[in-house]
């Protein structure tokens, strides 16, 4: 860092090309893990079994499972592995380079999983399926982030958010017994969780990281001490009924896709609203461009008339709202129940979420899905006792986090004025 | 030193005093649960005349009726009671912080017996139970190693009731695939039910001639699918959603609330399966869910507890290991309920005999780790 100031040009070149080396033996590496480690102890013969059709389905479409050779299927991942590595190494990919990392990483994560069901059955549509599971609460929470920092404010307390908002779920929805009372009670709290995070961070110019750190601890303890001291003894509060699955007709239906993105409840069909409503809003409107100015160059924006502090305030508690009703979807969506810090750190992988998709929604959304891959391979390579200890395996949505983010995110650019509190002179 | 020591029994004393005077219910009020009342006066009147022996009881957090090890635990006590004629109480902890201050303040009430709930409370019940050597302890589900002369670890050999469910879910499975997890893979009080199920499984097949697949556990690699807490649903219904679709239809999740995850999973991918209960009848502790309990694996924490009781009361020394197996009575199968119709009176016969071979010592159930 501090010898790209000396001398930038030779610096960020040398730098670039030592970069390009480093994938380009990572190729090999994976090339060589693929056709020597994996491939070991493999009997010529065996076949790994992926089954596309979701288990006691009931529809009448049927696919067949894609059966392929193990050995031979490994030795391909590794051929294509090495191939692109003699390329990148060779001459490189240019502006390309990060597409072709995303394909060679894509290759040998299916070598990997070729190798984890031989002689065996993976449901690789149950994988699938349980991505998109996944992502849901992480994509809500760099929806709320992203809404945020493109009007110029950090959010780093979407971890917060997520939980209170899982606890208001469970609490009301029980109490009231209608769910929908429970989902709206956590798009309030929510809002009142930005509420808080922009007073403090735009009125009281307050450091913005710090801010969000201090909703994030009070959330965990609010809601950690009422789970022990009340939930505990007072059941009935804790036991909201979950929304129902709704396939939708026709859609469901549609081999891999179906299942995947079509037959969720209602908190899935909601994101979809919501990525298209924040996409469009953001790209194709005065309030969207109005946000984007006021992120980026907020005297600017100032200087034209408009409202910079209004603006920063609607957007946060809006994200606020985003992500108090995401975090609705761990209790009224997937578990029924609340239980202490169940939001494990998904509000911080969803930041992670927005960074990798560049702060658009719909990047947001596929990055979420790579960490929904990652959660949802962990689980299925543990059940099908594969030679890797369990608590390493709880690791790996963690680990691809860090990866992706210290990897890739020096390409994606912030808002200019993200994190930074506007004064008017 | 020694005149602090008096000072501070002089103090203590002074307190029990206090107590004795003021308070006209042994049990002390604020703690009580709603329950606890009613059943305390009564059932002590017309057994036994009260005996001037105290069994107190420190509960592990979750609330004295939380429908599990806690409420169990208790009634243990409230059947010592009728029996023995003798007076007893209970404190809740609220958390870990209040383990010790519930046992110090036992200890100054002058308790004659303690009896702490749960491995949680092991390092407190060390350090008051080598403080006062005269005060007699019980700890549920903890044993130590080496032992403390006056405790009694209640330990439970889980794996022969989780085998019987092992053999029931074979048999009910339609799939012939069953599933299951724990909370963190410590050993003992978590993988002993994962252990049991699996041999259940292979004695089905040996002696059925099936072919019975168990997903999530291997009792010989001692490896297999983990939530890495006790506490997360959200993950137990990972694993369980991946268990149904490798056509997993019995599930069976190990460790406090995350086996509930199983339910939550079954509903989402509207299939058909079925979860087992652990320690308790889950019928009746979650009913939410009743309809998706195939049994339970029953931890018989009430019987262990009265037995310990019973030995300290008439002043035999304590075993340092008081294990409750299928023949004493201490663990077992839990009633099928809604699932009973669907268990046929052959299975229940086999069940029947399977549980007599453990007894008898005919069946081990680690013979039957590996399949057959």
């Amino acid at each position: 860092m501090t010898a790209a100031v000396a001398a930038p040009g030779a610096i960020v070149d040398r730098g670039a090309v030592r970069r390009q080396r480093i994938i380009g033996i990572f190729y090999l590496l994976l090339a060589a893990i693929a056709a020597f480690v994996l491939t070991s102890g493999i009997a010529p013969e065996a076949t790994s079994t992926f089954a596309l059709k979701p288990a006691g389905s009931k529809t009448g479409l049927d696919i067949p499972n894609l059966v392929v050779p193990s050995v031979v299927t490994l030795y391909a991942v590794a051929a294509l592995c090495g191939f692109l590595g003699a390329i990148q190494l060779v001459r490189g990919f240019g502006t390309r380079w990060a597409v072709v990392l995303g394909i060679a990483v894509a290759v040998f994560v299916f070598g990997f999983l070729t190798w984890a069901a031989v002689g065996k059955s993976m449901s690789l549509i149950g994988i699938l399926q349980l991505t998109v599971v996944k992502a849901l609460p992480i994509t809500f929470g760099a929806l709320s982030g992203l809404l945020c920092e493109r009007a110029g404010v950090v959010n780093i307390a979407i971890e917060g958010m997520l939980l209170t908002g899982a606890f208001t779920g469970a609490v009301v929805g029980s109490a009231t017994g209608n769910n929908i009372v429970g989902l709206v009670a956590a798009g309030f709290v929510g809002a009142a969780l930005g509420t808080l995070l922009a007073v403090l961070a735009i009125r009281y110019r307050m450091d913005q990281i710090i801010a969000g750190t201090v909703i994030n601890i009070f959330a965990a303890g609010i809601t950690g001490f009422v789970s022990t001291r009340v939930l505990q003894l007072h059941r009935e509060l804790n036991e909201p009924q979950r929304f129902p699955q709704i396939p939708i007709p026709v859609l469901s239906e549609i081999p891999i896709i179906g299942p995947m993105f079509f037959s969720g409840n209602i908190f899935l069909y909601a994101l979809f609203v919501l990525i298209g409503l924040i996409h469009y809003g953001l790209f194709y409107t005065r309030w969207g461009l109005r946000v984007r100015a006021v992120g980026e160059h907020p005297r600017a924006a100032d200087t034209v008339g408009i409202n910079v502090l209004g603006t920063r305030y609607r957007n946060v508690i809006l994200g606020g709202i985003v992500a108090g009703v995401g975090g609705a979807y761990f209790t009224l969506g997937s578990t029924g129940s609340f239980v202490q810090d169940m939001t494990a750190g998904r509000g911080f992988i969803g930041l992670a979420a927005m960074i990798f998709g560049a702060w658009t929604p719909v990047g947001a959304f596929l990055a979420s899905l790579v960490f929904g891959f990652a959660d949802a391979v962990q689980a299925r390579l543990s059940i099908l006792n594969i030679a890797l200890p369990s608590e390493f395996l709880l690791m790996v949505p963690y680990l691809v986090t860090i990866v992706v983010v210290a990897g890739l995110v020096g390409r994606v650019r912030a808002p200019a004025a993200d994190g930074r509190p506007y004064e008017k002179e | 030193m020694r005149t602090s020591r008096a000072l501070a029994a002089l103090v203590s004393a002074a307190f029990i005093f206090a107590a004795c005077a003021t308070a006209a219910s042994p049990t002390p009020e604020p703690t009580v649960a709603p329950t606890a009342p009613p059943t305390v006066a009564p059932t002590a009147a017309p057994t036994a005349s009260p005996v001037d022996w105290q069994a107190c009881m420190v509960s592990d957090t979750g609330g004295i009726d939380d429908h599990a090890f806690n409420e169990n635990a208790w009634k243990g006590l409230q059947d010592a009671q009728a029996k023995l004629g003798i007076e007893i109480k209970f404190l809740e902890s609220r958390d870990e912080s209040d383990f010790e201050k519930n046992i110090n303040q036992f200890l100054s009430e002058g308790c004659e017996m303690i009896v702490t709930v749960g491995f949680l409370l092991g390092d407190a019940t060390k350090v008051g139970a080598e403080a006062n050597p005269d005060v007699r302890f019980a700890i549920v589900d903890f044993a130590y190693d080496p032992a403390i002369p006056n405790v009694e670890g209640l330990v439970y050999a889980t794996n022969e009731a989780a085998m019987l469910a092992g053999y029931a879910s074979a048999a009910w499975s339609k799939t012939h695939v069953l599933g299951t997890f724990g909370g963190i893979n410590i050993g003992g009080p978590v993988t002993d039910f994962m252990d049991g199920l699996v041999a259940g499984a292979h004695y089905y097949d040996k002696t059925t001639g099936s072919k019975t697949t168990v997903l999530g556990w291997d009792p010989v690699t001692k490896t297999g699918s983990f939530t890495g807490d006790f506490a997360s649903i959200d993950n137990g219904k990972t694993l369980s959603l991946g268990f149904l679709d490798e056509n997993a239809d019995v599930i069976l999740g190990v460790g406090g609330q995350i086996g509930q995850g199983a339910f939550a999973a079954i509903e989402e991918r509207g299939v058909t399966g079925v979860g087992l209960g652990v320690d308790v009848d889950w019928y009746v502790s979650v009913p939410q869910y009743k309809s998706l309990i195939l049994t339970s694996i029953l931890k018989k924490i009430d019987i262990s507890v009265t037995a310990a009781v019973e030995h300290a009361f008439k002043g035999e020394p304590a075993l340092p290991v008081y294990v409750s197996t299928l023949a004493n009575g201490g663990v077992d199968l839990g009633p099928f309920h809604d699932y009973d119709s669907q268990i046929s009176a052959e299975t229940k016969a086999a069940l029947e005999d399977l549980k007599a071979k453990i007894i008898s010592g005919e069946v081990k159930v680690s013979d039957y780790f590996a399949a057959p």
